[in-house]
């Protein structure tokens, strides 16, 4: 139990995926800019990532791994995850329009998220289980969601602040990320 | 269904395609890259065991069958000989036994008359700041020297090896790996000449 | 001819990624921790565009509309696994510092982007072109972000030491946030580089 609270808070606070990962930039500066766009942005991201590590993490353990074909694991898992989204989208436009129309255009969007493919080589690299696999693609996809709400509150109110026309919009977005990184980087060292 | 048709063809033909030269690709470069990992990965453990050699240990590797395991799979472990002038002067394998957190792999590098040149640990799992420090040389230094006898032991079983405070397993795990590289040595040996 | 030099040199200033044509950001932050790691990744990355503008432009008129993401991925993430094969056999130290920011490549928006806006509409030489001139832009700017980061952060350039005796390094260029800052002050800067531009 107890390593899988660590590799919770380690997913989420250490080794953020986006903060101290770097995955996840594009779509984290763009959809940063106002509330709504970066929750449903969030709720996209928690929902694909883990499903699309489960997978990739059974094609890895059924399908690569017994025909010697790991060769072809970065072009598998992308088609894996680019189809995953195709069916998820087409299904949940027929069965949870609701939540369809929550995500909007995100989940589309979402294959070319480099932290999704990411995510899935990152689990299959450390050997895990299916259930650590299953439990790190969702901590680090929160951790994630939560970093991009974040930075959208602090964009969002520094959005009427007077900031030197050069530093507008993406500049300043980074920086501020920056800052936000160097906050998160006090949690290092907290897990072995 | 024309149109279906012709999108079903021409992602196949581009699957197809692509697998074709994927194949070819890693048909190809499978030497270099197995040379690749050795010589990284392993390398430097080799380095460090083999005396006085002035060839390639790694280019050298000879792959050696020591029979079959209890799923009658072949067992193949590779050799990395040291030559000097040509000569065989050293050969270093690994070899691996249970520490206290699993298996502790160890390189030995020995000559050609069975004395131990040295020892390096390669990979381990054990507790960082006890069992852990069976990598340090003063644990490591102790093997060289020695052959397959009775001082190849731990101290408190009666050998001349001092094992680290605090990680008899650890210690016990590494000895162990080191018997039973030596006691394949006459085989190994034998293989390579 | 110039309109074929005309695609190669956009992709070096006008457009250069990332700096103008804000794509690709996850490889550029991660790994210009040094110059070397610049290069190599840039240089990654041109070779998967070139080839993959290549054939796409080849193909054009043969993929149906509808699959052309799908057909764009499959000959994007081969050379992928071509490039990561080859730097596994014969740069394998190169290899284990990227880590996995080669197969990355294939979800590198600049790729992407650039099938679907060029390569797909145009004809073989501009297309080599397009993705030549776009590749050595991206590798010009992480060589530079990466020298600039190891300068700062390390005290050297290429492993070599440039900065004085007494220099203590900014240990945190090479961290996360030293990344984002460096990114976002050289984009403010690019900016005000442009305005200038305009007004004259």
């Amino acid at each position: 139990m107890s390593e899988y609270l660590l590799l919770i808070v380690s997913a989420i606070f250490v080794n953020n995926i986006i903060l101290a990962r770097y995955l996840g930039n594009c779509p984290f500066l763009g959809t940063s800019n106002r509330m709504d766009t970066a929750i449903g942005m969030a709720m996209a991201v928690v929902f694909v990532i883990t499903l699309s590590s489960a997978t990739t993490w059974i094609v890895q353990e059924y399908i690569l791994k017994p025909f010697d074909l790991e060769y072809l694991q970065t072009i598998a898992f992308i088609l894996v995850i680019a189809s995953l989204v195709q069916l998820v989208e087409m299904f949940l436009q027929k069965s949870i329009p609701g939540l369809y129309r929550a995500l909007g255009i995100f989940l589309p969007l979402i294959t070319t998220n480099c932290a999704v493919l990411g995510v899935a080589v990152l689990s299959v690299e450390s050997h895990m289980s299916f259930i650590k696999t299953l439990v790190f693609a969702f901590a680090s996809s929160v951790g994630y969601g939560m970093a991009l709400v974040i930075l959208t509150g602090i964009r969002e109110r520094s959005a009427t602040s007077p900031i030197p026309v050069h530093l507008r919009g993406t500049p300043l977005g980074l920086i501020t990320v920056a800052l936000l990184a160097l906050a998160f980087l006090g949690f290092a060292g907290m897990v072995k | 269904m024309r149109e279906l048709f012709r999108m079903v063809f021409v992602l196949t033909a581009i699957c197809a395609g692509a697998a074709l030269v994927l194949a070819y690709a890693n048909k190809a470069t499978q030497p270099a890259r197995e040379y690749q990992l050795l010589k990284y990965v392993q390398g430097p453990s080799v380095k460090k065991v083999l005396k006085g050699y002035d060839n390639d240990p790694i280019k050298d590797v000879i792959e050696v069958s020591m029979g079959k395991d209890e799923k009658g799979q072949p067992i193949n472990i590779k050799i990395f000989p040291g030559k000097k002038g040509g000569k065989m002067i050293g050969l270093a394998y690994s070899s691996s036994a249970q520490g206290y957190h699993g298996q502790i792999e160890v390189m030995v590098g020995v000559d050609m008359n069975g004395t131990i040149t040295g020892i390096s640990i390669m990979r381990h799992s054990e507790t960082p700041g006890l069992g852990a420090r069976v990598v340090e040389p003063a644990f490591t230094n102790q093997f060289a020297g020695m052959k397959l006898s009775g001082q190849l032991n731990l101290s408190a079983r009666g050998g001349k090896i001092d094992g680290v405070s605090g990680a008899s397993f650890s210690s016990q795990g590494v000895v162990s790996a080191v018997r039973k590289a030596l006691q394949l040595f006459p085989k190994v040996k034998k293989e390579v000449s | 001819m110039a309109a074929v030099v005309r695609e190669f040199t956009k992709g070096l200033w006008k457009e250069v990624p990332p700096f103008r044509l804000v794509l690709g950001l996850c490889p550029t932050l991660a790994v210009t921790t040094a110059a070397k790691n610049g290069i190599g990744m840039g240089l990654a990355t041109t070779f998967v565009l070139v080839c993959s503008n290549l054939i796409i432009s080849i193909l054009r008129n043969a993929i149906p509309k509808k699959v052309r993401i799908a057909a764009f991925i499959v000959v994007i993430a081969s050379f992928v696994v071509i490039v990561e094969l080859m730097m596994q056999a014969y740069f394998y130290p190169l290899y284990k510092i990227l880590g996995i920011f080669i197969p990355l490549i294939v979800v590198n928006c600049i790729i992407l982007g650039r099938a679907e806006a060029f390569a797909s509409k145009n004809s073989v030489l501009p297309s080599i072109a397009d993705g030549l001139g776009m590749g050595l832009g991206f590798t010009m700017s992480l060589t530079l972000l990466g020298a600039i980061r190891e300068i700062l952060g390390n005290g050297t350039v290429f492993g070599i030491h440039i900065m004085w005796e007494s220099f203590q390094p900014f240990g945190i260029m090479l961290k996360p946030p030293g990344a984002f800052i460096c990114l976002g002050l050289i984009l403010s800067i690019m900016n005000w580089i442009s305005s200038r531009q305009r007004s004259h």
